[in-house]
């Protein structure tokens, strides 16, 4: 028996039926890569050659002289780190403790990875979150005006921007490190807060963070904005001079309007710039937090794959791909409502 | 553009509320919230990452003052004597003078002033337990260390008898124990067992947070960003049987730096006192006006005791030719590798010839100069090094400007880990040395993780590696390291702890067997100084430079009358908290 419809309960089921449809597959897609991730990044830092413990045993052990001792010791730091089992059961003991959220521990210091990285991780968010979004707020402002105004702004402007997205974010970084540290020693040199300080919730400890937080923060940010200006002025560029732009000015809409359909379109690409940016902020500002002592996950991580250090790799390396994996959802989502090319293909 | 503005101010005001919500998050209340600059001595290169634990049974503490090695760290924690390397002696610290010796029985008497943190008495049954749970959880150290001791007895509250053991008689071994184990309280640290149920496994992974020591200082703040320890003020040690006064500084603390470059920013900045850490060309700091200094104000600025050395895999075809091996010693210039990859920080060979001995007094005195020298090498003996080769039949035969050993071409690999700068560039001059007198030799920097696999596996060509530096069981603990073949069933190990060439010799063996039962320091000497013969002889291995066992570079912004070697106060320079060092803390003053 055919079922009657009214033309609107129709069109939202064949709409949502869409949307479900994309969806589910993405998350399906997303489940299985989410998997294959885990796994490589237990296995890939174990395939690399060595002995993840020599730092740690080469300090217990030195100046031992009994070769059985020495070797009953390095049997007991594998056993205490799970190495003497076998690469499958590793693995299975990887994911039980990942259920508890425990990583294990640093096969450089022993510290507790979960530890490690919970102490860490909030200094590069509260780091990176910022620096990115005001860098690219501003970087995509003065891309679009660039790309407006034309003329004498865009000419000084453009070069500008082309310079400061190519500076090697370590080059700025030691710039600003030794100019304003060094020589004019009006920013600190290193560091999370004064090295006089501790941790207490003061005026004074909260002045110094923010203090702290100026050069790795700013050094971040300038180089965003060049990259980002550069993209959002040839994106403006672009639609600046796309049909609907003409059609709409011959039309005699306003330009406040024109620059508003102008903005709205450039935009897109640089949302997805962004949302991958935020989905691998995660993995840490890596020059500024190195250079700048900065006590965040990247330098953690730097440390942990020059030292082998497994546990930490692999938590480091999994939250990344959360945070890529997440922003590309989120990216995927807003897309499939945005454009409705998206639903179109499902039907 | 008002949009945007408001955006922009809402973005900012997300800024400022995300710093403050980090600041909150990671506020901990402490009774003080400043460290006062003039109370404090800040340390660098000590401590990298944070503190894991503070228990001396541990072995994955991670913690700068729980350092039980030849010169112990004498913090929080004591032990029995402290060593000097500036005399080779020890200094008695929780042990009441002298020990005695009788037979295989050690006596040790404890000063009776000693108390620990929480006010109990510090007493033998303390030592005894000590030693007891040291073997009793198989520790690192208390493995190594019993292997030498039959057993450790309190005869009363002031006295503990420490006997030798009759098969593994090594009285250099006894000693090193004094000062390598930390005292630890029998009372407190019962607790540490029982909550564990006395699980080896559990006791040794247990954080100790409310750790109880003797010594000076207690632990105070422990971060991700710093280490701080406060001063016990009822610190047994003021009492005259000991220092007679409290030691200067209220507070040690230890920021941690990402690397090297961050530590030695904070230095010149004045925020570090005290620096353990390599530098390159140290006197521009104090040529550029900075109030920095070293023990030795003119080269090698440092106390040099231990000696990296390049080791050749003796099994490998070509290397096992003592030919090639010492050419390859002779050809190397060893003052470019001061200059250039140490900063001037090692004595010349010239001035200090290549033997097993470091450069100090209380070591070369143990050696012959005249009957070594003519088996020592100055370096960049290129002409000699090619004769050597020539006479050995090692030639180019195939015109392509290298030599080949039995019809091959010798290539050769010289390793070291990567990122150790200055070894590195020590090895690139090791490599052109090769090329000057036609052998193929490159350089390869793998991760330490790698490099320490091969060097304990025999996978490598030449390697380079630090002995034991200096101690109370030294030289003979570096001796043993470098030559020791185990009667020879290293060289063939699939895995070996020490011996890294693999080479072997009767003799070698027999006499590192017997110098830690020789008391005759004739014989002594006889004995070291044919041993290094056999070493300069075989060339098993070469130092490369001599390099100091600690770096020790002070900054005297906020504090003074640091060690130097023209003090006559004979406190050696090991960063004011080792051994005998620890002396130091009792003469600092701040500047005026």
């Amino acid at each position: 028996m055919a079922v009657l419809q009214t033309p609107a309960r129709s069109f939202i089921g064949v709409y949502m039926n869409g949307y479900m449809k994309y969806f589910g597959k993405k998350i399906v897609w997303y489940l299985i890569t989410f998997f294959f991730a885990i796994a490589l990044n237990f296995l890939l830092p174990r395939l690399i050659p060595g002995n993840p413990l020599a730092s740690l045993i080469s300090s217990a052990t030195a100046g031992m002289t009994d070769s059985a001792a020495i070797q009953k010791i390095k049997e007991e730091y594998f056993h205490l780190y799970g190495l003497d089992k076998s690469i499958p059961e590793q693995f299975i003991i990887f994911i039980k403790n990942l259920f508890h959220g425990d990583f294990g521990r640093s096969t450089q210091t022993g510290e507790s990875v979960s530890k490690l990285i919970s102490d860490s991780v909030w200094w590069t968010l509260a780091l990176q979150l910022p620096a990115i979004m005001i860098g690219w707020t501003l970087g995509n402002i003065l891309g679009a005006l660039a790309a407006y105004i034309k003329g004498a702004f865009d000419k000084g402007i453009f070069p500008f921007f082309l310079f400061l997205s190519n500076i090697p974010a370590f080059g700025l970084a030691i710039i600003m490190l030794y100019i304003f540290g060094i020589k004019l020693k009006i920013a600190p040199i290193g560091g999370s807060y004064a090295a006089n300080l501790i941790p207490s919730f003061s005026w004074k400890f909260i002045a110094s963070v923010i203090q702290y937080y100026q050069m790795p923060f700013w050094s971040i940010v300038i180089v965003a904005i060049g990259g980002q200006a550069i993209g959002m002025r040839s994106m403006s560029i672009y639609e600046l001079n796309a049909d609907y732009v003409k059609y709409s000015r011959f039309l005699g809409i306003k330009d406040r309007v024109i620059v508003k359909y102008v903005f709205r379109n450039a935009m897109l690409p640089q949302i997805t710039g962004l949302a991958l940016s935020l989905g691998t902020m995660i993995g840490g500002a890596l020059v500024a937090e190195t250079i700048f002592s900065y006590n965040g996950l990247g330098m953690k991580m730097m440390n942990a794959i020059t030292a082998q250090d497994y546990p930490m790799i692999s938590a480091c390396t999994l939250l990344i791909t959360i945070g890529v994996l997440i922003a590309n959802f989120a990216v995927d989502i807003i897309y499939g409502f945005v454009d409705p090319r998206v639903k179109a293909a499902q039907d | 553009m008002e949009v945007s503005m408001r955006k922009d101010l809402k973005i900012c005001g997300m800024c400022a509320a995300a710093l403050i919500f980090t600041s909150v998050l990671f506020a901990k209340t402490n009774s003080v919230s400043e460290l006062p600059r003039n109370e404090t001595l800040y340390f660098n290169g000590q401590q990298w990452g944070a503190v894991v634990n503070t228990n001396p049974l541990s072995t994955n503490s991670n913690c700068w003052y729980q350092t039980q090695n030849t010169m112990s760290r004498e913090i929080v924690w004591e032990t029995l004597y402290m060593f000097n390397p500036n005399d080779g002696k020890l200094y008695p610290l929780l042990a009441d003078g002298d020990y005695k010796v009788n037979g295989k029985i050690y006596t040790i008497k404890i000063k009776k002033a000693a108390h620990w943190s929480d006010g109990v008495k510090l007493t033998a049954h303390d030592v005894e337990y000590t030693f007891a749970v040291h073997k009793k959880y198989q520790t690192p150290i208390g493995l190594d260390a019993w292997l030498y001791i039959d057993s450790v007895k309190a005869v009363d509250d002031y006295t503990v008898q420490i006997v030798a053991s009759s098969k593994n008689y090594n009285p250099l071994k006894i000693l090193d124990s004094f000062t390598r184990f930390f005292i630890i309280p029998e009372h407190a640290y019962k607790l540490v067992e029982q909550r564990n149920k006395n699980d080896p496994a559990a006791i040794k992974a247990d954080k100790w947070d409310e750790c109880v020591g003797s010594g000076p200082y207690k632990r105070y703040i422990e971060n991700a960003q710093k280490s701080v320890l406060i001063r016990d003020d009822n610190y047994w040690g003021k009492d005259k049987s000991m220092w007679g006064k409290l030691p200067a500084p209220k507070y040690l603390a230890h920021n941690l730096f990402s690397d090297n470059n961050a530590g030695a920013v904070a230095f010149q900045a004045g925020e570090v006192d005290v620096a353990q850490q390599f530098m390159s060309e140290i006197w521009k700091m104090w040529e550029s006006g900075l109030p920095v200094s070293t023990y030795l104000d003119k080269p090698p600025y440092y106390q040099d005791v231990s000696m990296p050395t390049a080791w050749f895999n003796v099994t490998r075809p070509g290397l096992d030719q003592v030919a090639i091996r010492k050419a390859i010693a002779m050809a190397v210039d060893y003052d470019q590798i001061k200059t250039t990859a140490m900063s001037n920080y090692t004595y010349s060979m010239k001035d200090v010839p290549p033997c097993l001995m470091n450069p100090t007094n209380p070591e070369r005195a143990l050696i012959d100069p005249a009957a070594l020298k003519p088996y020592q090498w100055a370096g960049k003996q290129i002409a000699e090094a090619k004769k050597l080769l020539d006479d050995a039949g090692i030639k180019d035969t195939d015109g392509d400007g290298f030599r080949e050993y039995k019809g091959k071409k010798i290539s050769l690999k010289v390793e070291c880990p990567t990122g150790w700068t200055d070894w590195e560039a020590s090895l690139q001059i090791v490599a052109q040395a090769g090329q000057s007198i036609g052998i193929d030799i490159t350089t390869y920097y793998p991760q330490f993780s790698v490099m320490y696999e091969d060097m304990q596996t025999g996978n490598f060509d030449i390697i380079m590696w630090t002995n034991d530096g200096t101690g109370i069981a030294n030289p003979w603990t570096r001796c043993y390291q470098s030559m020791y073949s185990n009667r020879g069933q290293y060289v063939k190990a699939e895995r070996v702890p020490s011996d890294w060439s693999r080479y072997s010799n009767a003799r070698a063996d027999e006499i590192l067997e017997q110098i830690p039962v020789t008391t005759d320091q004739a014989q002594l000497k006889k004995l070291y100084t044919e041993l290094n013969i056999i070493w300069l002889k075989d060339v098993p291995g070469f130092a490369l430079m001599y390099r100091p066992q600690v770096f020790y570079t002070v900054n005297e912004s906020v504090w003074t009358n640091f060690p130097a070697a023209d003090d006559n106060t004979n406190i050696p320079p090991t960063d004011c908290t080792d051994g005998y060092g620890i002396a130091a803390l009792y003469r600092l003053a701040l500047v005026k």
